[in-house]
C-alpha cells in the first residue's frame, strides 16, 4: 500500500499546485469566480482519487456478499461526493460551473501529462537492451 | 398550458438526469471491474509485484472512471439548472440531452477498462516495460474517451443552443434523434479502441524491441475505429442545425427519429468490428516484425469492409434528413 499512498500523495500534491497556480492565475486578471470553481473542483477530484484506494483494504479478507455491497455503497458516495462542487456552482455564483468542471477532471489531466512526459522521456533515451526481455508464461 | 409545458420538462429534466447518470454508469463500473480482475489475476501469479500492479490498477481505474463523471455532470446541469424561458423543445431536448450523455458514456467505460486491465498483466510478466506500457495503457485508455467526449459535446450544444422560433414539429424528433444518434454512435467506437489499445498494451509487454511499431499501428488502428462515432457526431449536428419548415405530418418527424436512430444504431457493430480487426493485426504485428506492411493493409481493408455498414447506415440517415 506504499506504493498507493506515494502516488496519491504525487498525483494530490501536483493537482492541487496546478489548480493554485491557475486559480491565482485567473484571480489577477479577474476571474474570480472561474479560479474558484477550478479550486473547489480539483480539491473534490483529488478527495475522489483518495477515496478510490482507500476502501481496497476494507474490501480485501471480506466475504464476498459484504464486499460487493460495500464496494456498491462506496461508489454511491464517491459519485455523490462528486456532485457536490457542481451542485454547489450551479447554485452559488461565487463559483464558475466550467471551472469546477475543468477542476473535477485535474487528476485524469495530471495523470494524463505524467504519461505523456515518461513518453517524450523514453523516446529521447538511449534506446536500451529490450532485445533481451522475455516475456514471462 | 404553460404551467403543463413547465411540469413536463421538469419531468423531463429528472428522466434524463437519470438515465444520464444510470446509463453512463454502466460502462465504468464494467472497465473497473474487468481491470479489477485482471489485477487479481496478475497480482496471484506474482505477489511481489502488488504495489506496481495496484498502482497501475488504480491510476487506470481513474481514467476509465472519466466517462461518467461526464455522465453526473450532465445529470446535475439537468437537476439543478434554471431555464429562464418555456418551450415545448425543450422536454425533447433534456430526454435527448440525458440519453446521449448516458449511452454515449457506456463505449468509452468499458473500452478504458480493456488496456488498463491488459497492462496490469504486462506489467506482471515484463515488470521491466512497467514506464512504457503504463504510458501506452494511459494513451490508449485516453484516446478510448472521445467518442464520450463526442457524446458530452453534442448533450452541452443540446443544452445550450437556444431553439426558439424552430416549429415544434418536427424539430422535436430532429432534437431526440441528434441525442440518439451521437449516443448510440460512441458505444462501438468506445469497446473497438479499448479492444485495439488492449493488443497494444499486450503487444509491448510482450515484444518490447517492438514497442514503436506496436504503438504507431494501435494508434492508427484506433483512429480508424473512432471513425463512426464521427458520422454518429455529424449527423446530429446536422439535426440540430440544420432549419426544418414546420411538418403537421407526423411522417417528417419520423424521418429524423429515424436517422437519429439509424446512425446510432448502425455505428455499433461498425465499430466493435473495426476494433476487432485493429486488436488482431497489434497483437500479431508485436509478435512478426517483418509482416507489419502486410499486417498494416490487411487491418486496413479489414476496418473499411467492417465500416462499409456504418457508411450505409449514414447514407440512409441522409436520405431520410435530406430526401424523405
Amino acid at each position: 500500500m506504499e506504493q498507493i499512498k506515494h502516488i496519491q500523495k504525487k498525483y494530490g500534491s501536483l493537482a492541487i499546485l496546478l489548480a493554485l497556480g491557475a486559480g491565482l492565475g485567473l484571480f489577477v486578471l479577474g476571474f474570480k469566480p472561474v479560479g474558484k470553481g477550478l479550486i473547489l473542483g480539483t480539491i473534490f477530484s483529488i478527495v475522489n482519487f483518495i477515496l478510490m484506494a482507500e476502501s481496497l483494504p476494507s474490501r480485501i479478507g471480506t466475504t464476498r456478499k459484504k464486499a460487493t455491497i460495500f464496494s456498491f455503497l462506496w461508489i454511491i458516495i464517491r459519485y455523490g461526493l462528486l456532485a457536490v462542487p457542481i451542485a454547489i456552482s450551479l447554485k452559488l455564483s461565487q463559483f464558475n460551473l466550467w471551472g469546477t468542471v475543468v477542476g473535477l477532471f485535474m487528476i485524469q489531466m495530471v495523470i494524463l501529462a505524467d504519461g505523456i512526459i515518461s513518453q517524450v522521456y523514453f523516446s529521447t533515451r538511449k534506446k536500451n537492451s529490450t532485445e533481451n526481455l522475455l516475456w514471462k508464461n | 398550458m404553460t404551467d403543463d409545458i413547465q411540469v413536463w420538462m421538469k419531468v423531463a429534466a429528472f428522466v434524463g438526469g437519470g438515465m444520464a447518470m444510470g446509463f453512463g454508469a454502466i460502462g465504468a463500473a464494467i472497465g473497473e471491474g474487468y481491470t479489477a480482475s485482471k489485477a487479481n489475476e496478475a497480482i496471484a501469479r506474482n505477489p511481489q509485484l502488488s504495489g506496481d500492479l495496484f498502482k497501475t490498477m488504480l491510476v487506470g481505474q481513474a481514467i476509465a472512471e472519466t466517462a461518467s463523471i461526464f455522465a453526473l455532470i450532465i445529470a446535475m446541469l439537468l437537476l439543478f439548472s434554471n431555464f429562464s424561458h418555456t418551450s415545448p423543445l425543450l422536454i425533447a431536448t433534456f430526454l435527448a440531452a440525458g440519453l446521449c450523455m448516458g449511452l454515449g458514456a457506456i463505449g468509452s467505460g468499458i473500452g478504458s477498462g480493456l488496456p488498463t486491465a491488459e497492462a496490469c498483466i504486462g506489467i506482471e510478466r515484463q515488470p521491466q516495460m512497467k514506464n512504457r506500457i503504463t504510458t501506452i495503457m494511459l494513451a490508449g485508455s485516453a484516446i478510448a474517451q472521445s467518442p464520450a467526449i463526442f457524446a458530452l459535446v453534442t448533450s452541452l450544444i443540446l443544452l445550450f443552443i437556444d431553439f426558439t422560433g424552430k416549429p415544434v414539429s418536427p424539430t422535436w424528433a430532429a432534437i431526440l434523434g441528434a441525442g440518439l444518434a451521437s449516443g448510440l454512435g460512441a458505444i462501438g467506437s468506445g469497446i473497438g479502441e479499448g479492444l485495439v489499445a488492449k493488443s497494444g498494451c499486450e503487444g509491448i509487454a510482450r515484444q518490447p524491441a517492438g514497442a514503436t511499431r506496436t504503438t504507431n499501428v494501435m494508434l492508427l488502428g484506433m483512429a480508424v475505429t473512432e471513425t463512426t462515432a464521427i458520422y454518429g457526431l455529424l449527423i446530429a449536428c446536422i439535426l440540430i442545425f440544420k432549419n426544418f419548415p414546420a411538418a403537421e405530418s407526423i411522417a417528417a418527424s419520423m424521418a429524423l427519429l429515424g436517422a437519429g436512430l439509424c446512425m446510432g444504431i448502425g455505428a455499433i457493430g461498425p465499430g466493435i468490428g473495426e476494433g476487432f480487426a485493429g486488436q488482431s493485426a497489434v497483437k500479431w504485428i508485436a509478435r512478426n516484425e517483418e509482416g507489419t506492411a502486410t499486417l498494416t493493409r490487411s487491418m486496413l481493408v479489414g476496418q473499411a469492409v467492417a465500416e462499409s455498414t456504418g457508411i450505409y447506415a449514414l447514407v440512409i440517415s441522409l436520405i431520410l434528413i435530406f430526401v424523405a
